[in-house]
């Protein structure tokens, strides 16, 4: 016997109550989910509600109060949902380590594409020929050019349905988010050490924010890449 | 399962050995799949599959694939070639383990 719509549509906003609130990690826990129920009505010989209170135990979820066990079926379901927190917060522990290797796997090739090499050469030489006419000017300019692909990333897709309460796309915003902090602790340093200094080397932060530029275009990249994939996936799942 | 603590660190080498032997499988089916095998010795929680699965995932051990079935998505597991390569390691380590172990339990006298 097959669940009924009615049924599926039940199960999705008891993962949805408890607390499974992305898409992407709700999608897999949804099917198991009917899975088991189907097996366990089919061959176990139990009831809808007996079958989904023992996954939703198998979850690693509490379904008594204390010593109070029997409790109604709607009470047992939402008493407890760590074991279902648990679930996401490690799958969004793995999805970032994820990204990351993928980052890292993708970065020698894109490092030697003619597009990143173009990008980055016009880049240099414009930062070079201003810095030898104005070094604060030099500094902006590459400090523009590093945040830009952030800025992008933030309006990539943004009215894109798939982006919303994704948890592949939340963890994908922050690729590059180490690079950044990077560049906001070097920027708080530089400003304390040479408070009182009239002449200011810029060229320091100049050299570095030239230099963090490849990671953060790369991240927009492997961005859009993730971007294009959870869409795909999102079509699938509304098709 | 009758000792769970036993079983838990052995977790992710049954999940690729499983998945060496058939081509792809989803969560569900992984754990029907070893229920049947340990005649219902080993049960594996929903709590613990999943993330052993999204971890070997992140690790580049296991691939995904999604397919539309009976209209909700499912998500079905498969080796990669570096998964393929830490199977045979991650099941050398386990043989190792349990060789170990039938010494000390068992052990022979002169």
């Amino acid at each position: 016997m097959k669940l009924t719509k009615a049924e599926i549509k039940f199960i999705d906003n008891y993962l949805i109550k408890n607390g499974v609130k992305y898409w992407d990690v709700r999608l897999e826990l949804l099917d198991h989910t009917v899975s088991a129920v189907e097996d366990k009505i089919n061959n176990e010989g139990v009831s809808f509600n007996e079958a989904l209170l023992e996954i939703h135990h198998g979850f690693g979820n509490r379904i008594h109060n204390g010593y109070t066990y029997h409790l109604d079926f709607e009470k047992a379901l939402y008493i407890d949902n760590k074991g279902l927190k648990k679930l996401t917060l490690k799958a969004q522990k793995n999805m970032a380590k994820q990204h990351r290797k993928r980052f890292w796997k993708t970065y020698p090739k894109f490092l030697m594409s003619l597009r990143f090499l173009l990008e980055f050469s016009i880049i240099i030489g414009i930062v070079f020929v201003v810095h030898r006419f104005n070094p604060k000017t030099a500094l902006i300019i590459a400090l523009i050019a590093c945040f830009l692909p952030e800025i992008f990333k933030i309006f990539f897709g943004v009215f894109d349905r798939s982006n919303r309460k994704s948890l592949k796309m939340q963890m994908a915003v922050n690729i590059s988010s180490l690079y950044m902090a990077l560049s906001y602790l070097l920027m708080g340093v530089f400003n304390s050490y040479y408070d009182s200094v009239p002449q200011k080397p810029y060229v320091y932060l100049t050299v570095f924010f030239v230099c963090l530029f490849p990671f953060v275009r790369h991240a927009l990249n492997t961005y859009k890449q993730i971007f294009i994939e959870n869409r795909e996936e999102y079509r699938l799942v509304n098709a | 399962m009758s000792n769970s603590k036993l079983y838990k660190g052995s977790l992710n080498t049954i999940i690729l050995k499983l998945l060496n032997e058939n081509d792809k499988m989803y969560g569900y089916e992984i754990t029907q799949k070893v229920k049947a095998l340990t005649k219902g010795e080993l049960n594996i929680t929903e709590g613990a599959l999943y993330p052993a699965l999204h971890k070997l995932e992140a690790e580049g051990l296991l691939d995904v694939e999604v397919a539309k079935v009976d209209n909700r998505l499912r998500k079905y597991y498969k080796l990669t070639e570096t998964g393929t390569k830490e199977t045979v390691n991650k099941l050398n380590e386990l043989a190792e383990y349990i060789k170990t172990m039938q010494a000390l339990v068992k052990p022979k006298f002169a």
